[in-house]
Parts: structure tokens; C-alpha cells; sequence
């Protein structure tokens, strides 16, 4: 294996994590600027609003840190080959179960409360009906589609364990 | 198969070792996780980088041999995880059973027909069963094999039946086609 060869792969696996990370960051980055939006547009926002977006905000910083922490290098671990392939794929499944759970959580939770608080704001300026139905059908839209296919992810991971178990057991017979 | 005494053998030797002896093996690994050429470069790449970084750990708890395709084979399990990112769009040996054969119609060289049947069945096949399968192709026994994968010697056996018999089953329908 070449020097340069190692020195790109190096590379690329530093620039797929920092993707990653950035990734991250999008849910907090969504809060501030819908708050922003919402100050720009309306200054005087009700206390109870402020109180939404920074607990929006909050809750999506502190998911961009235990997103962060379950990351993948995109390395192998350090005694990869003294696990077998039965091992080695079941913690892969688990490690990927585990983000989209987490990504639910932490990073999909919050983003849902900060376009909520936005269109409440927006519902106390402007008649949401029937000028803003577009709009929320696209919203609604967009949420279903997501939790449907995340959970067909989690489905599908899910049967996959239980796949594994069942060749674990065979293997004991 | 080998023992490499590992106190006295550099990451790199070892390296340079396993290619000598299954870099080959390691292409053809590659091959049978991806279709995509470029894709397939790249999944190449990959091994031979994490191979070239795993033997920095190597203690010689187990042969070089199935240290060398373990890594390979979770590089590539890895990569087919990460690719296909649902497993809905992978089938199991029960279901690929149940499967129609999708390359009826096709008309051509035998030899090539058979490969290409071959390396589109494996493709279809989930990280597990495709290690088995690509350890039996390389000539690797069921205890080998088993170490490499996880599985008993006995569950190696049963699946490379299975797969033995899909793959009959599709090339006599083929071959009734292409006659």
C-alpha cells in the first residue's frame, strides 16, 4: 500500500466525519435561525414563544452532542479481525439502530418543536386558513414521510437481529 | 493454514505478506460485494487501507489468513450496510429461493451467462451468506470458513447447499433457455 494512498484515505475518512459531524448541527442550526426569523419579523414575541425556541435550541445542542459522540469514524475498530462476521455484522446493525433512534430523539424532536413554534407564530399574524395550507401540507407531509421511513429503517434492522439470533441458534444445534 | 511469528514481523510485512498470498482473493471479495467498477475501486481501496492499519494490532490470536479476510469481509459488510442503507433491498437464502430467475432471456456465451448469474446472486445476498459463499468460491473449508464468519462448520455446510442448489436450479432453467 502506498504513502499517498494511505495519506487519501486518511484524508477522506477525516473529511466523511467532519460531514458528519456538520450533519449534526443542522437541528440547532434550524432553532436559531427560526427564531431569528420569527424576532426579525415580529419583535415583540409572547414570552411563552421565547421559552419554545430556546428549549428548542437547547435540546437540539445537546442532541448534536450525543449524535456526535455515537458517530462512526468510518475506521474499523482496533481488533476487528478477531471478530467474526456473525459479531461483527450484529454490532453494526446495533450501532446504526441506536443513531436512528437517537436521531429521532435528538435531532428530529427538536426541529419538530421549532417549525411548530413557527407556525404558532405565524398562526397569531396571518389567517393560516386557507392562505398557509400549502404550507402545512407540505409540513405534514414532510414529518409523515420521514417518521414512515425511519421506521421501516428500525423495521428493518430490527428483523435483521433477529435473523442473527436465529442463525446463532442454529449454530448451537 | 500459516503462522507468521508476529513479535518479529512488522504491519507492513504483514501486510505485504497477505497480499503476496490472498490479494487476488481480496479483488475478487470486492467484486462480489459491488458491481459498480468505480464504487468497487473504491471498496477496494478501503480493504487494502484497513488492512494495512488492522495489522498494527495483529497478535497472532488467530492465522493470518483469517485475520486478512475477517477485516476484508467487514469492510465490505460494512460498505453494503452503508449502501444499501435498508436491508429490505437485500433478500435471505429463503426468499432468494422464492425468487423468479431474472436472467431468463439473456442470451450468450455460457461461461459468461454462469458468471454473471453467479456474481448477480451473490450481490443479492445478505453480508452473512455472502461471506460464506465467497469463502467457499476462494476454496476455503467449512472450518475455515466458520472461523471467518462465526458460523459452525455445520451451518457453513447447510448454507453452501442451499446456495449450491440455487445456483443449479437457475443455470438448468438457463440453460433450457438457452438451448
Amino acid at each position: 500500500m502506498s504513502s499517498i494512498l494511505i495519506q487519501q484515505k486518511t484524508h477522506q475518512l477525516r473529511a466523511q466525519k467532519r460531514q458528519r459531524v456538520f450533519a449534526c448541527f443542522v437541528a440547532p442550526g434550524l432553532a436559531v435561525f427560526s427564531y431569528v426569523f420569527c424576532l426579525k419579523l415580529y419583535p415583540p414575541l409572547q414570552q411563552a414563544v421565547h421559552y419554545l425556541f430556546v428549549f428548542s435550541f437547547a435540546w437540539s445542542a445537546a442532541g448534536a452532542y450525543f449524535l456526535k459522540r455515537g458517530l462512526s469514524s468510518g475506521e474499523l475498530p482496533e481488533a476487528a479481525g478477531l471478530s467474526t462476521g456473525l459479531e461483527f455484522c450484529r454490532g453494526e446493525i446495533k450501532r446504526q439502530l441506536s443513531y436512528l433512534r437517537r436521531a429521532l430523539l435528538w435531532s428530529f424532536g427538536p426541529i419538530l418543536l421549532a417549525i411548530g413554534t413557527l407556525v404558532l407564530v405565524l398562526a397569531t399574524r396571518f389567517p393560516l386558513f386557507p392562505v398557509g395550507i400549502p404550507f402545512l401540507t407540505v409540513v405534514v407531509v414532510w414529518i409523515a414521510a420521514y417518521v414512515f421511513i425511519r421506521a421501516r429503517q428500525q423495521r428493518d434492522l430490527e428483523r435483521e437481529l433477529d435473523e442473527l439470533s436465529e442463525v446463532e441458534k442454529a449454530n448451537s444445534i | 493454514m500459516e503462522s507468521i511469528p508476529t513479535e518479529r514481523t512488522s504491519p507492513g510485512e504483514l501486510y505485504t505478506a497477505a497480499i503476496e498470498q490472498w490479494g487476488g482473493a481480496l479483488e475478487r471479495l470486492a467484486a462480489a460485494y459491488e458491481a459498480d467498477r468505480e464504487k468497487r475501486r473504491d471498496l477496494s481501496q478501503d480493504i487494502h487501507f484497513q488492512l494495512w492499519r488492522s495489522f498494527h494490532h495483529y497478535d497472532g490470536r488467530c492465522s493470518l489468513r483469517t485475520w486478512t479476510y475477517r477485516v476484508a469481509h467487514h469492510v465490505a459488510a460494512s460498505h453494503v450496510i452503508r449502501e444499501k442503507r435498508v436491508f429490505s433491498a437485500l433478500v435471505s437464502l429463503e426468499e432468494i429461493e422464492a425468487l423468479p430467475d431474472e436472467g431468463k432471456g439473456q442470451i450468450g456465451v455460457e461461461q459468461n451467462l454462469t458468471l454473471t448469474k453467479l456474481a448477480i446472486l451473490i450481490q443479492q445476498l445478505k453480508p452473512l451468506d455472502r461471506q460464506v459463499i465467497v469463502c467457499w468460491l476462494e476454496g476455503i473449508d467449512a472450518e475455515s470458513t466458520g472461523e471467518i464468519t462465526g458460523l459452525s462448520p455445520g451451518n457453513v455446510a447447510v448454507r453452501v447447499n442451499r446456495i449450491k442448489n440455487i445456483l443449479a436450479r437457475r443455470f438448468r432453467q438457463g440453460g433450457s433457455y438457452a438451448g
